[in-house]
């Protein structure tokens, strides 16, 4: 996928705005990581013996030849590998009280933000497993579901708000084939629609409100502008006859607000889907209301049309080898993600799952199994790829200067049957030490009586 | 059932005869307001709560009203005089968030809370519209099932109904008659909802709850807009909808009318915040048994503050699970503290019942994990009072404020307490002894299940 940013400068800058409020809190000391076999997924490659300094929360700098500072608090890798932060671009970690509104097919107007729980233990055991942000989605109940949140796994803040990552583009949840259709949920009041037919009308229809919406309130703001210097006829003493612009401006909508957004390219689209033929519906109802759908997530069929995806620009998002679960799942091959990279589709492996996304890094490495995937590819599957998909590859999803510090040490390569992650660091700060863990563990057992590990 | 003829405790040495006669007049409303008698009480210790404790003190209640107090209190040659040595006078207590009165919530489809003798009551029911900005909550109020929160020492409450999203205007109540109107101290103190959710009617989820808060507030902004501009101008243009829930809407949203908001959960004391931030709200949260762990948050922000006792709510039952018995009984042991923690960091709150069972049972838990007793009472009488914006006639014993006390034998609100009389607006209730609390505990409320059997 080319992510075309200069198209939406205004959004980026205040994107990096928010980027920069963030930097100016984090810590003005300055963090080794040195003796390190660093994967930088950037550029430089794979460093055998390097050093990154993180100052501020930011990355400034990585190579084999890095003078540390003196002063600097000296974080010793030997032996280990650093990796960028895992990302997981389809999560439902630290959501309170639902991740669907259910009642209605169509509820753009919710926010994943607002239900946000930084208390969920999820979140550092996802920080056990290497992981530092995530796309947490609203469910899939719904055609076109609620408005997401891009977090980072910043366990011990006490806000929501703290969880996200700044700069971020907001985006939303979509969702195609059963799941909005219910077909898998044995629940007591029937919604429609009850067929992928209704689930396209659904979409296809909601747009057309947002056009029309989009419309009004375009009209309305032309007509303030035009009546802005109040005209009256001095020569006759009567007012002129030029039609009065609308007292009242119309009425908010914010489920209509949210499908403006994605109408003028400000929200990105995910949409939850499985079978071809939905992928294909999907593709065509955006290219006829003109928006863009920046993941298909799941996205089991995608091996099918993915000539079609790369074309339209859509990342896929699925899983590496989970399969038959239900119906629309019969058709998912090992070798979906392999193939759809190979035909130009940015591919990210997810967890939607609070437990998988502890090893997401297992997950990049079938893709080495099945489709002979390269490991410096596999692993961009779990680390650039969905950060590109975010678009936040400008600060996360690699190792470079000028990056964000969330970073990832595991004990061996991230694809090694025998490798664990030993610590994590989010914006530069320490947010899982196993060492610490570990030891904190004994304490743990003696309040329980005894039966810990 | 309401209490028509006081039978004279022990500690009340006045005669029979002396006050029977005078209670039958007592049928109507407006004969009561003619017809009560002056009361005093003397030789009491008398907590006043505004000030200091006095010791053999006299309050003196005529026309519902607080006429004098203090040791050298005049009494009126007409006033019924009872001899309070050894009683406590403390004014009555307000429940800003009860369920007095209220209809037992109706079982949900396999959820908690649904169980007991509730079951059979509720079904007949009609299910009451969940969103419901223009009604008044008052209306709701079965008086003389809301009456016996006054053996508890209460003597206004504010009623909150146990199921809904938005449950209307609330009102400050006095226990006293048999109408709910009649009732009403002070209507439209606010506008009651919570940040619930309501399954399968939208909003279904947290998330859509708060769009929901969100849109109705957007809408009753814009609503008054529309109204404003037909109303200067209406020839040619059409006319806005009557909308009464609307209008609600607009007030809150101006901040005209506070929004006292339920916030079960802790992250909903921030997610109230940032409603209040995004739309001038002027809040009072309640609820709020974990809001200790918010402490440097509820300092800064000092909203007005109702904390429940009610430390084992009905649990929401999420997609998966809910039912962590472990987990339960460590809220429940939080929850418990919470008062103290809270008063320890200086935060000022009112203590409410929140449909507790037993709300003194609640209040003396409280107290027993470190909450003062003195910080307990004003958390219940004059706290409140300043919350609902009422303490300019009530909440405190004080002269010229309306006669709602409480006389207690033992210290109040301690185990040995009892409440011997309440006088409400000036009218007197005398509870009915109940049996002792046997040795093994309090005895099962009904409905409860006992941990034993849970297990």
């Amino acid at each position: 996928m080319k992510i075309q940013m200069s198209k939406y400068p205004g959004f980026i800058v205040l994107g990096a705005l928010m980027a920069w409020g963030a930097r100016t809190e984090a810590q003005d000391t300055v963090t080794a990581i040195t003796h390190a076999k660093i994967m930088t997924v950037g550029p430089a490659g794979t460093i055998e013996n390097g050093t990154i300094l993180i100052k501020g929360g930011k990355i400034t700098a990585v190579g084999a030849s890095v003078t540390v500072p003196t002063g600097a608090t000296i974080i010793d890798a030997s032996g280990r590998v650093v990796t960028p932060g895992l990302i997981d671009a389809h999560s439902h970690t630290a959501v309170e009280d639902g991740v669907n509104e259910c009642t209605n097919i169509v509820t753009a107007e919710v926010r994943v933000t607002d239900a946000l729980d930084p208390r969920d233990i999820s979140i550092y055991r996802q920080l056990a497993g290497g992981v530092t942000a995530a796309n947490i989605l609203h469910g899939s109940c719904n055609s076109i579901g609620g408005q997401n949140a891009t977090i980072k796994m910043r366990w011990g803040v006490a806000s929501g708000d703290a969880l996200i990552f700044q700069g971020a583009p907001p985006g939303i949840k979509f969702a195609l084939g059963e799941n909005p259709k219910r077909s898998n949920f044995n629940v007591g009041t029937r919604r429609y629609p009850m067929t992928r037919m209704g689930v396209e009308v659904s979409i296809r229809n909601a747009f057309l409100e947002a056009k029309a919406y989009k419309k009004e309130w375009d009209d309305y703001e032309a007509s303030s502008k035009a009546a802005a210097p109040p005209r009256t006829s001095r020569g006759s003493g009567k007012a002129t006859t030029a039609p009065a612009p609308l007292p009242v401006a119309p009425r908010k909508n914010l489920q209509m607000e949210a499908l403006k957004e994605i109408l003028e390219g400000k929200r990105l689209v995910h949409a939850h889907s499985y079978r071809a033929d939905e992928i294909l519906m999907l593709i065509d109802v955006a290219n006829e209301m003109g928006f863009k759908i920046a993941t298909f997530q799941h996205v089991l069929e995608g091996y099918k049309v993915a000539t079609e995806m790369a074309k339209h620009g859509a990342g896929g998002s699925t899983f590496s080898d989970w399969w038959a679960y239900k119906m629309e799942a019969y058709d998912a091959i090992p070798y979906n993600a392999a193939i759809m990279a190979s035909h130009g589709v940015v591919v990210s492996l997810n967890s939607d799952s609070d437990e998988l996304a502890r090893r997401l890094y297992w997950e990049a490495a079938k893709t080495v199994r099945y489709g002979g995937v390269s490991e410096d590819e596999a692993f961009k599957m779990v680390t650039l790829n969905p950060a590109k998909q975010l678009w936040i590859d400008k600060w996360a999803g690699s190792i470079e200067v000028g990056k964000d510090a969330d970073l990832a040490i595991f004990k061996s390569h991230p694809f090694a049957p025998d490798t664990r992650v030993e610590m994590t660091l989010v914006d530069g700060k320490v947010m899982f030490d196993r060492s610490k863990d570990v030891a904190a563990r004994k304490g743990v057992a003696a309040t329980l009586g005894g039966g810990g590990q | 059932m309401m209490k028509r003829h006081p039978r004279p405790g022990l500690a009340l040495r006045a005669g029979a005869g002396l006050f029977g006669g005078a209670v039958l007049l007592l049928s109507a409303p407006a004969a009561r307001a003619a017809k009560i008698p002056a009361y005093a009480i003397t030789k009491a210790k008398v907590v006043t709560v505004s000030g200091a404790v006095l010791d053999n003190a006299t309050v003196v209640l005529r026309d519902g009203v607080v006429v004098d107090v203090g040791p050298a209190a005049a009494i009126p040659k007409d006033a019924r005089v009872f001899d309070g040595t050894g009683l406590t006078i403390t004014p009555g207590l307000i429940d800003a968030y009860s369920g007095a009165g209220m209809p037992a919530p109706r079982p949900a489809g396999g959820g908690p809370g649904g169980g007991g003798g509730a079951v059979a009551t509720a079904a007949a029911t009609p299910a009451p519209n969940p969103i419901a900005p223009a009604s008044n909550i008052y209306e709701r109020v079965r008086a003389s099932e809301a009456l016996r929160a006054r053996d508890s020492g209460v003597t206004t409450i504010v009623p909150i109904p146990r199921e809904g999203l938005v449950f209307g205007s609330a009102a400050v109540m006095n226990l006293i008659g048999e109408r709910p109107e009649g009732m009403v101290v002070k209507s439209n103190i606010a506008l009651a909802a919570s940040i619930a959710t309501l399954g399968q009617r939208y909003p279904g989820s947290l998330m859509g709850t708060m769009a929901f808060f969100r849109q109705a507030l957007m809408d009753g902004t814009h609503h008054r807009a529309e109204v404003g501009a037909y109303e200067k101008a209406p020839s040619g243009r059409k006319r806005p909808a009557f909308d009464p829930g609307l209008e609600v809407w607009a007030d809150v949203a101006s901040g005209a009318t506070p929004l006292l908001l339920q916030t079960p959960r802790i992250g909903d004391l921030r997610r109230a915040f940032a409603l209040a931030d995004e739309f001038k709200l002027k809040l009072v949260l309640a609820g709020n048994t974990q809001a200790f762990e918010e402490t440097a948050l509820l300092k800064e922000r000092k909203p007005a503050l109702l904390v429940s006792v009610n430390f084992d709510p009905p649990r929401v039952g999420g997609f998966f699970g809910g039912n962590d018995d472990d987990r339960d009984r460590a809220e429940i042991e939080k929850a418990e503290k919470n008062p103290a923690a809270l008063d320890k960091e200086g935060v000022k709150f009112a203590l409410v019942s929140g449909f507790a069972p037993d709300f003194l049972a609640g209040i003396r838990k409280a107290i027993e994990k470190g909450l003062p007793r003195e910080v307990a009472l004003r958390a219940l009488t004059l706290t409140p009072a300043e919350i609902l914006g009422v303490a300019d006639v009530m909440g405190s014993i004080e002269k010229g404020k309306i006669a709602n006390v409480v006389v207690w034998s033992g210290e109040p609100l301690s185990k040995d307490a009892k409440v011997k009389v309440v006088f409400v607006d000036g009218e007197l209730y005398e509870p009915e002894e109940k049996p002792a609390v046997p040795p093994g505990g309090e005895p099962p409320r009904p409905g409860e299940v006992r941990d034993e059997v849970k297990r």
